[in-house]
């Protein structure tokens, strides 16, 4: 007891002491669920927030120098953390604005009960459910990531422009995959496609062999996959090749890494799968200026979400420069003037640029390595979506969806 | 038909070895140390992950280091008991298993710390079936599965029914005091269920590494099936326990087969409910399971 | 000023969570502490609540069923019935199973609820979950709002405490203590231990429920991760377990207590550089893990031990006065 009572002084003598802010340091909230079932894509998302805080303090810092400091907090994906990360970083790190929450159930919650009521703004870079554009959210609430009806959408055109008629599909049971099968499944049977089966399964299944003989059996020309590549994605294509059960797949972003190819193999998926993917051409300057900054940090910068991680980050310090000041109110004003037309062209990295412009009193339009993020009414950003197929060079090749 | 044994059968019985190699190992734990381990399935998550350092360290093939894994696996829950568990051999039963309810996270939690989440595969590509007869096709990573759990069984079964440890082990499982009076010495016993148990994990999680992946939840997942598996087959009772896994693991997979029409006979999405209610079902019927365990 | 200001709103969300823990450990504690019921599946019956009672509030969706925009005291009354009748029904079939595999078998019942909340999409959106639940006192400007909330919050920890306390004292409290140390005797002195054991489980699930019902309106959202078995059901046996089972006052102190580290713990981490903030989190896991450990070990009553109810004291007929 005694012990406990002294560490408690401890902690709390620290807590108390820890938010003593210093001048010269402006605090962002970075919500995300860095552990919980999503935490290995996560990783990366976060690299490109703090990519983007990187470039503004290397260039120049905010206003008169000031430090952005991105102060991480954990949603673990589960709404109950994303309240109490949001909370923590809104009230007792007084942040100006929170990027975050990762999973669109915890950023569902993290808005509602605490960013909205504090009028503090979210900029989301990747949750991705259509009920967050129905919030009433004072224009306080911003995705760069497209909603996912755009991406179910985008994904049943491609398949049904490839030739395929008869599709089977199966989509990992969570809030992420769930919502993007649902546009899917209708898009694709209002094209004239026909969806023979479809399946919901269960993540972190040893085998998926059983639910795709099923799958199979009505003759589909291809199988539609709605999945985490790590919880369910890469043992349904192993499987399905494996027994000679489907050959052809289609799948959206949460099937897109590296690994998929490290653990098929680039001969095995080589003219079978085309995967979807929310960001920009590849051939976009704005994508290979962040593309070539993000590699130099070691990590993927096709990495899902990654790219609107920075976007996310590099836009909130943007629209704190065009506040003047950190304050809440005007920067959550400010965020749809830097992001939107009219206005000179700012591509990622380019800070030390925007910070002149903004200074001499001009417009700018932020053209992110995501897409042109031009937030709508609701605060949404139009999907842009490439797709990704394997190369020749044994990694995916992408271009952009017309 | 042939489709049936393809594709629900055989990965139904790879699945069910996996689980009877992990539930030998609850049931053993469950009746010589009288209580639910709730850590084992991390302790077959910790076996994998060793398994694969020493796999990235020493390029060798997963079975080959598999023996070494044991060992380091068996050596930290050796600890673990000494630590964690053992002060709580006198007290009643329900303080262990809190711990070992704790025990769990802290394992996953080292490891989550240690190896990080990403994904990790044991094998990289893809292994195209053996095709028998035109039509049935069986993948040899599966026949290797199902061979190395049949050695290993009876190795467990030799254990337990030639050697002077192995009688031991039974005896107290059976009844401690009457063991204590001749003189058994229970916490070589003791020291013996966590080796046999260790080593059993690890070779499970390895198997189902090659089969599928490694992810930081996969022992959680594996958890509930296999004490479903100990306790269809019976507490105390090895070769229940691998008959209990079997069960459950082709259970799971059939209960998806399209039996009336076209469609699954129970939406895939319930899939990891059908070891539960199995599991439920039988703790309702029949505790002491089909092959007449224990009930505490 | 800010600062301040900012910090008391913090602490009035860490006593708002704590309070709807320590609701949830009041409950496990009537089950647990006070008959010995090891239920492993807080999750289930915590989700139960939160479901019925946000589709009970939530305006008219497609996504959901819905739009009966109850009033709040009648959704939470509805979730503790709904709750408490399918407590009954897994209670009848279940409560004669002994510890282990009463854990065992409630972890399994609360894994098929969460998988048929995952999957019963018309009815619960799925993984989607259920979004825009009205909260209590959300039209009072702030910090009042928050403040309200936090006192209805309060307020019913109070009245579960008194409730409790009482019903600890009563006869029936002595019958639950009799069956959980010795359910033989108890059982000879011709008490029916199935009635009793039944009834605390179905009252304790009650509360779990209630809890729930305050966390949707709590978070304005539901959905399945919400009630992941890490965060629902193994915190709040840390909390027990640390605070004192059956003992109602370290039930409530174990839950602030726990979900005040659980949660400010980060605030110190988030100092930390990214790279070690990250793995940090899982460091926390296992802190919270070793407490249990240690808890356990070194103080396995607790910080506030059981406290038998003395026995009304018996009237010496000797001594007293009339007895002549």
């Amino acid at each position: 007891m005694k012990y406990m009572g002294k560490f408690l002084f401890a902690a709390s003598a620290l807590a108390m002491s820890a938010p003593a802010v210093s001048a010269d340091e402006i605090k962002v909230g970075s919500v995300a669920g860095v552990t919980g079932p999503i935490a290995e894509l996560v990783d990366p998302i976060i690299a490109g927030r703090n990519l983007a805080a990187q470039h503004v303090n290397d260039q120049g810092g905010l206003l008169d120098g000031d430090t952005l400091r991105l102060v991480l907090s954990d949603s673990a994906c589960d709404p109950k953390a994303g309240v109490d990360a949001g909370g923590k970083v809104v009230n007792v790190e007084q942040v100006v604005a929170v990027i975050g929450a990762s999973c669109s159930g915890a950023t569902n919650g993290m808005v509602q009960s605490v960013t909205i009521p504090a009028g503090v703004v979210a900029v989301s870079d990747s949750a991705t459910a259509p009920s967050i554009s129905e919030l009433k959210d004072n224009d306080l609430v911003f995705r760069v990531a497209p909603s996912d009806a755009y991406q179910g959408a985008a994904l049943a055109k491609l398949a049904y422009d490839s030739g395929v008629r008869k599709l089977a599909m199966t989509y990992s049971n969570d809030d992420y995959n769930a919502g993007i099968a649902t546009v899917f499944e209708k898009e694709f049977a209002a094209m004239g496609g026909t969806i023979t089966a479809n399946q919901a399964h269960e993540p972190n299944k040893a085998s998926y062999r059983s639910e795709l003989s099923t799958l199979a059996s009505g003759g589909a020309e291809g199988i539609a996959i709605f999945a985490y590549y790590g919880s369910s994605g890469i043992a349904i294509i192993r499987n399905s090749l494996e027994n000679g059960l489907f050959e052809r797949f289609f799948a959206a972003d949460g099937m897109f890494d590296t690994s998929v190819i490290e653990q098929i193999g680039a001969d095995n998926l080589r003219d079978r799968i085309s995967i979807t993917q929310s960001a920009s051409d590849y051939a976009d300057t704005s994508y290979q200026a962040f593309e070539t900054a993000f590699s130099a940090t070691g990590k993927d910068p096709k990495a899902p979400y990654a790219a609107h991680g920075y976007d996310a980050s590099f836009l909130v310090a943007l629209a704190i420069e065009k506040a003047g000041a950190a304050d809440r109110g005007k920067i959550a004003a400010a965020l749809r003037e830097v992001a939107n037309a009219p206005g000179e062209v700012i591509r990622p990295g380019e800070w030390e640029k925007a910070k002149a412009l903004i200074a001499a009193g001009k417009d700018i339009n932020y053209e992110g390595a995501s897409g042109p993020v031009d937030f709508d009414a609701n605060g949404d950003v139009v999907g842009i979506y490439s797709v990704n197929v394997v190369g020749d060079d044994d990694k995916w090749a992408i271009s952009l969806l017309k | 038909m042939i489709e049936f044994l393809n594709f629900y059968l055989i990965p139904g019985l790879v699945l069910g070895s996996i689980y009877a190699l992990g539930a030998i190992g609850i049931t053993l734990t469950f009746s010589i140390l009288r209580f639910a381990n709730f850590a084992h399935g991390e302790t077959m998550l910790l076996g994998v992950y060793i398994t694969w350092s020493l796999v990235q360290f020493s390029g060798l093939h997963p079975l080959i280091v598999l023996p070494v894994a044991a060992m380091l696996t068996v050596l930290a829950v050796l600890f673990i008991d000494r630590a964690f568990y053992k002060p709580f051999r006198a007290s009643p039963t329900i303080m262990v298993v809190i711990a070992s309810f704790g025990m769990m996270l802290m394992i996953r939690s080292v490891v989550q710390f240690i190896w990080g989440v990403q994904l990790k595969g044991m094998t990289q590509g893809i292994q195209r079936p053996m095709v028998f007869f035109d039509s049935l096709r069986i993948s040899p990573k599966h026949v290797m599965i199902i061979s190395a759990t049949i050695v290993l069984m009876l190795a467990v079964h030799y254990l337990l029914s030639r050697t002077k440890i192995g009688k031991a082990m039974r005896a107290m499982s059976d009844s401690p005091e009457l063991a204590k009076l001749t003189g058994i010495d229970t916490e070589k016993v003791v020291r013996m269920t966590w080796i046999v148990g260790g080593a059993l994990a690890t070779a499970a999680g390895v198997f189902l590494a090659i089969d599928t992946h490694i992810d930081t939840n996969m022992g959680f997942k594996m958890l509930l099936p296999m004490f479903a598996a100990a306790i269809l087959g019976g507490i105390g009772r090895p070769f229940g326990a691998v008959a209990g896994g079997l069960i459950i693991g082709v259970v799971e997979e059939i209960s998806s087969y399209p039996w009336i029409g076209t469609e699954p006979l129970l939406n895939p999405g319930y899939k990891a409910g059908v070891a539960f209610a199995i599991m439920i079902a039988m703790l309702l019927w029949r505790p002491s399971g089909l092959f007449k365990g224990k009930v505490f | 000023m800010d600062q301040f200001y900012g910090i008391f709103l913090y602490v009035i969300s860490l006593l708002t969570m704590g309070g709807i823990y320590a609701i949830l450990a009041l409950g496990l504690n009537i089950q647990w502490g006070f008959t010995g019921l090891f239920n492993a599946g807080i999750a289930g019956f915590f989700a139960i609540g939160a479901y019925v009672s946000a589709i009970l509030t939530t305006a008219p969706s497609v996504r959901h069923l819905g739009g009966y925009e109850l009033p709040y005291i009648v959704s939470f009354v509805v979730a503790m019935i709904v709750s408490g009748i399918i407590a009954w029904g897994v209670g009848k079939v279940c409560l004669k199973l002994r510890a282990d595999y009463l854990a065992i078998a409630t972890i399994g019942i609360a894994e098929i609820f969460r998988l048929i909340l995952k999957n019963e999409t018309w009815a619960t959106n799925g993984p989607r979950g259920v979004s825009m639940i009205p909260k209590p006192f959300e039209s009072l400007p702030e910090p009042w709002n928050q403040l309200a909330f936090l006192g209805l919050i309060l307020a019913t920890v109070v009245a579960i405490y008194f409730l409790l306390e009482t019903a600890r004292r009563s006869p029936w409290g002595r019958v639950m203590t009799a069956i959980r140390e010795n359910e033989k005797s108890a059982m000879a002195a011709g008490k029916d231990i199935e009635k009793f054991r039944m009834e605390a489980f179905v009252v304790g699930c009650m509360l779990m429920a209630l809890a729930g019902a305050f966390i949707a309106h709590y978070l304005k959202f539901i959905g399945p991760n919400a009630t992941d078995p890490m965060t629902s059901t193994f915190l709040v046996w840390v909390m027990l377990v640390v605070g004192g089972s059956a003992n109602n006052k370290g039930a409530i102190l174990g839950a602030f207590l726990m979900w005040t580290i659980w949660s400010a713990s980060e605030i110190l981490t988030s100092r930390l550089p990214d790279e070690l903030a990250i793995r940090t989190a899982y460091i926390r896991i296992f802190l919270i893990g070793l407490a249990l450990q240690i808890f356990l070990q070194r103080y396995p009553k607790g910080i506030f031990p059981e406290v038998r109810p003395k026995p009304e004291r018996r009237v010496n007929p000797a001594e007293s006065p009339a007895g002549r």
